[in-house]
């Protein structure tokens, strides 16, 4: 009987897991197989989905899109939320006051998504206060028309969502760093930037890691954000899918998860073999 | 000689509290110096200004004639190793060591061949690779310091550094620092709160009290002659009675059970007896409600055996009483 | 509601619910017993569980089945695709679906949907010919598209295809339907609007809006199109391969060309958009219209010259629905033509099955108005009691016959579907 007992202690959780992540995932992948028409899934066995995924030029520009909104999302989030962080960290030496900033940090947590987004158009838009604000300034003559509904536009949302996810666990990292350890630098002649090269950055990295992490699997599945704040003039895979979901045509929004599904766990493989997380954990 | 460092006035404010007040100080080239204190006393604080790592309200910091008050800590000829060691913890030892010289451009050939010459200094060859986690804290101190020593700095700062160790790890440690410094010849400034290792180390011991230096000297003079009741309680080994010639203060060791004719004494009741070994440690506390103690060595004790409840009477030679300041009216 | 409207609405066939709701009363009185008290008292205990859109899924219809007809409705409110998808896969968590005709298309194959027996629809005759003879009029035009009359009629119960004419099994009870075209911020487009094409005029670069649902949006493309005179269509609501290629290859050109500022997928979106001035020209729906209007901003429901694209939903019945619960839709059904709703829904501007009924429920300003196209004698009110419109106020387009008279297409399911939305697809991402 003690002998069964940890796989008995661990039965639960194994279960809960199966029928809620690998049943899903097998019925997935299972479903990506199947044949379609506009009325109903045809059971079968047909390579047609992962056919039209690879074989349309319109599939792989939605791919680089959504990588290239993740890469750019990505580099930004972490310079804003590194420096942050560093602020909050290291600057900040009042804890109340630490607490407060930090906080406020979540303040764009504070609403739903979806009345986040909407809230950028009064802004953003062509009479958006941003333009008039400039128009008034005399910086501009005439509206700056990519503000809104553009690629800059679904950036600088989704920079603004997911900025926090990378200051949370930097800022965890950099809290966890002997203070003592930046004065033994300075002590041992560093200065500024090469305190941070060569302490504060590299004991970022799982901090850093796990942030990257956040980000870049939330803005590859992000589908929401980008349709609002592009106007629904720009694709990622997370809205073709939505789309596709939206029409029925399970089977080929099953395969363009799978693919998606592979492709991010490739880049978390990828960012896992950089920075060794259980030090975090 | 020219002091290697010299504190004029030197002053560290916290808003309006003085942690360290205008002390003066002159520490002698290629000396061992003690930083003696309770907690709180300013000793850590003084030490930081020193190094750099803390920034000085007032006064100033010479260090080989040379005003360093506004330099960066590098720049001081100083080194310091942090009371937890502050070892890089992504770093191995030998890196660790190195690093220093990494700051200051050597390059990577030459530093790490010269971080493994100090890692040989502190008996940790076999150590070269190993990550700060993966050794003692006895290993890792012996980086630190080596870290501390490659940039050859003229003063070595210790901020407590025997605190954290075993306390045979601690007599053998305090054994090598004592062997480094002679051997390098550079002025060591160490941080501790127990006279032992400060009568063990220092050439010039500095007890500090609310900031302000309470004596500076050799630790034999200390001993021998304490400036104040507190420095004669600090470290320990004497009674101070106020006396009606004055107040003393006499070392427990010279405080014997069996009055010396013409001598000083104290009568009252034994209140506790503790056997150390080689000696025997009596407690009398007089009807005044003074106490005091003898330190006896252990063959005239059992000679004479006392207990607690027994009434006793301690005496001295009175040429054994340091007679103290006058106790400052409250 | 007023009590002679109560009057005049039992006089039509399906009063025996008050005659219950009266003997249920009785009852109560101690005063009579019998099956029919027996029956009333367990149909309160019945819920209909109903999937719609927000058109028509709206509590204030729901809280008056319960005051008339005394069971439960309960609603659940989605996006157009999501009701079909959730009638198709998830049939047996609901009881009803509201959906559109274009929809059924592709749910009723899947058996989710059971036949509507039209001999238990009391105001069958009574319905728009549209949706029982495919024409408004006798001399009418069909409509090109997926017109409710051609996926309106089962020939038979196990049946998976449509009849194509008017049979005893109906797919859907027709509900709501209307006249669709684009919406327009008159103080912003700066010249009269006439044709589905001005949608492309370079004058709008940047402020035109078209919707991103490809069923509904390749419609509207085609209409710019057919208008612009770029493609020629055999039948919009069917197109060939040939035919998505051309529409979608010129609507990636006014994309890159910059005419689009957005594409919208909620009827939100496009209040927003409308209302902010970002887009002064798109594919719009009637009650976003009114929404922007009732901001105090103008806008209208533009007529053009090539006509309406329309459409239209109704009611389902589940397969699984059978017994009581059956009896309960029907009579639900049944209600839905009986007039209350039909007058509610012609009030936020759609049209109801029945016009009749419903014109009993409306004030004659009303009826005018919504109706007949007539300059308003009074305030235009909304069902919640706002005011849409001053005295003297004529509705965009005119009147029913003129609207509905002159649609040319219905929204649609192609044979070509799939690969219509592969295109659609790619003019999104380019």
């Amino acid at each position: 009987m003690s002998r069964y007992l940890p796989f008995l202690q661990a039965a639960p959780l194994f279960l809960i897991l199966a029928v809620f992540l690998l049943v899903p995932m097998a019925m997935l992948v299972v479903v990506s197989f199947y044949d379609y028409d506009s009325f109903s899934l045809i059971p079968d066995f047909v390579l047609t989905n992962y056919r039209d995924v690879f074989s349309s030029w319109v599939t792989w520009q939605t791919y680089l899109k959504t990588v290239w909104f993740a890469a750019l999302t990505w580099a930004i989030t972490l310079g804003l939320g590194f420096w942050l962080a560093y602020f909050l960290a290291f600057v900040v030496r009042d804890p109340g006051w630490r607490m407060l900033l930090f906080v406020l940090t979540t303040v764009p947590f504070w609403t739903s998504n979806l009345i986040r987004m909407i809230a950028w158009i009064p802004f953003l838009g062509r009479n958006g206060i941003l333009n008039n604000a400039l128009i008034k300034a005399g910086a501009i003559d005439r509206p700056l028309e990519f503000l809104l509904f553009s690629d800059f536009a679904v950036i600088l949302a989704l920079v603004h969502l997911y900025t926090l996810f990378m200051v949370v666990p930097i800022f965890n990292t950099m809290m966890r760093i002997d203070r003592q350890l930046l004065e033994a630098a300075r002590d041992a002649g560093a200065g500024f930037w090469q305190a941070l090269w060569f302490i504060i950055l590299p004991l970022c990295k799982p901090g850093i890691g796990i942030g990257s992490i956040f980000v870049v699997v939330l803005v590859m599945g992000d589908f929401a954000t980008v349709r609002l704040m592009s106007g629904g003039q720009s694709a990622s895979v997370g809205l073709m899918i939505s789309n596709q979901i939206g029409l029925m045509q399970y089977p080929a929004a099953a395969a363009n998860a799978v693919v998606l599904l592979a492709m991010v766990l490739l880049l978390v493989g990828a960012m896992l073999r950089m920075i060794d997380i259980r030090k975090e954990l | 000689m020219r002091p290697d460092v010299e504190l004029i006035k030197v002053t560290k404010r916290y808003g309006t509290t003085a942690a360290v007040d205008a002390i003066s100080l002159e520490i002698p080239s290629g000396s061992y110096c003690c930083l003696l204190g309770p907690s709180g006393c300013g000793k850590t604080s003084t030490l930081r200004m020193i190094a750099g790592h803390e920034s000085i309200s007032d006064g100033d910091i010479l260090l080989a004639g040379r005003n360093v008050t506004e330099l960066a800590p590098a720049e001081r000829g100083t080194a310091m190793m942090f009371q937890s060691y502050a070892l890089f913890p992504h770093l191995t030892a030998l890196e660790n060591i190195a690093f220093g010289l990494r700051m200051r451009g050597v390059g990577k050939a030459e530093r790490l061949a010269r971080a493994s010459e100090y890692l040989r200094l502190v008996q940790l060859e076999a150590m070269a690779e190993r990550l700060p986690a993966q050794l003692s804290g006895g290993q890792q101190q012996r980086v630190a310091l080596a870290r501390a020593l490659i940039t050859r700095p003229k003063v070595l700062l210790l901020d407590e550094p025997l605190s954290a160790l075993d306390p045979f790890l601690r007599t053998r440690m305090r054994e090598e620092l004592k062997r480094l410094q002679r051997e390098l010849g550079i002025t060591f400034i160490h941080v501790t709160h127990g006279q032992e290792e400060a009568m063990a180390l220092s050439d010039l011991a500095v007890v500090m009290d609310h900031g302000r230096i309470a004596q500076a000297a050799p630790p034999r003079h200390i001993f021998e002659r304490p400036a104040s009741a507190f420095v004669a309680r600090f470290i320990g080994g004497h009674n101070v009675l106020d006396l009606p010639e004055g107040r003393f203060a006499i070392r427990t060791d010279r405080t014997t059970l069996s009055p010396p004719p013409g001598g000083a004494r104290l009568s009252g009741r034994v209140t506790a007896v503790e056997y150390q070994g080689t000696a025997v440690r009596v407690v009398v506390q007089a009807a005044n409600g003074q106490s005091a103690e003898a330190l006896l060595p252990d063959h005239l004790f059992h000679a004479a055996p006392v207990a607690p409840g027994e009434a006793a009477t301690l005496g001295w030679d009175t040429a054994a009483a340091h007679r103290l300041p006058a106790p400052t009216p409250a | 509601m007023t009590n002679s409207n109560k009057t005049a609405l039992s006089r039509t066939s399906w009063s025996r619910r008050s005659l219950l709701a009266l003997s249920g009363a009785a009852l109560g009185s101690g005063a009579v017993s019998g099956f029919p008290t027996i029956w009333a008292q367990n149909i309160k205990d019945v819920t209909l569980r109903q999937i719609g859109t927000g058109v028509s899924g709206l509590n204030p219809i729901a809280e008056q089945v319960k005051k008339d007809l005394g069971f439960n409705l309960q609603l659940t409110v989605s996006d157009t695709d999501a009701v079909a998808q959730r009638a198709a896969t998830q049939a047996r968590s609901f009881d009803i679906a509201d959906i559109e005709y274009f929809s059924i298309k592709k749910v009723y194959p899947t058996g989710a949907v059971q036949p509507i027996d039209t001999g238990r629809i009391k105001l069958m005759d009574k319905i728009v010919p549209i949706f029982t003879t495919g024409r408004l009029t006798p001399d009418g035009q069909m409509g090109q598209g997926t017109s409710p009359f051609s996926v309106g009629f089962v020939n038979s119960k196990g049946a998976k295809g449509f009849a194509g004419q008017r049979t005893e099994l109906m797919t859907l009870l027709p509900t709501i339907y209307n006249a669709d075209t684009l919406g327009i911020r008159p103080d912003l487009v700066g010249r009269p609007i006439a044709r589905w094409k001005d949608l492309l005029d370079p004058a709008f670069k940047g402020r035109a809006a078209i919707l991103n649902i490809p069923g509904i949006g390749i419609m509207d493309a085609a209409m710019v199109a057919e208008s612009a005179g770029i493609v020629k269509y055999g039948d919009k609501g069917n197109m060939t391969r040939a035919e998505i290629d051309k529409t979608i290859a010129f609507l990636i050109d006014a994309k890159r060309s910059g005419q689009f500022r957005a594409f919208w997928k909620t009827f939100d979106e496009s209040v927003n958009l409308m209302a902010s001035g970002e887009v002064v020209i798109q594919s719009m729906w009637s009650p976003a219209v009114a929404a922007v209007r009732s901001r105090g901003i103008a806008c209208t429901y533009q007529p053009l010259t090539e006509g309406y694209r329309a459409w239209g939903s109704g009611l389902g019945i589940m397969r699984h629905v059978s017994g009581l619960q059956l009896d309960a839709a029907y009579e639900y059904l049944n209600w839905y033509l009986s007039g209350w709703v039909g007058a509610f829904l012609n009030r936020q501007g759609y049209y109801s099955a029945v016009l009749e009924t419903a014109q009993q429920n409306m004030s004659e300003n009303e009826w005018g108005y919504w109706m007949e196209g007539k300059p308003a004698t009074a305030s235009i009110m909304s069902p919640d009691g706002r005011e849409m419109e001053k005295a003297g106020a004529v509705r965009d387009g005119g009147s029913f016959t003129e609207r509905m008279g002159k649609v040319v297409c219905w929204n649609s399911v192609m044979n070509e579907d799939r690969y219509m939305v592969q295109k659609w697809n790619e003019f999104i991402a380019a």
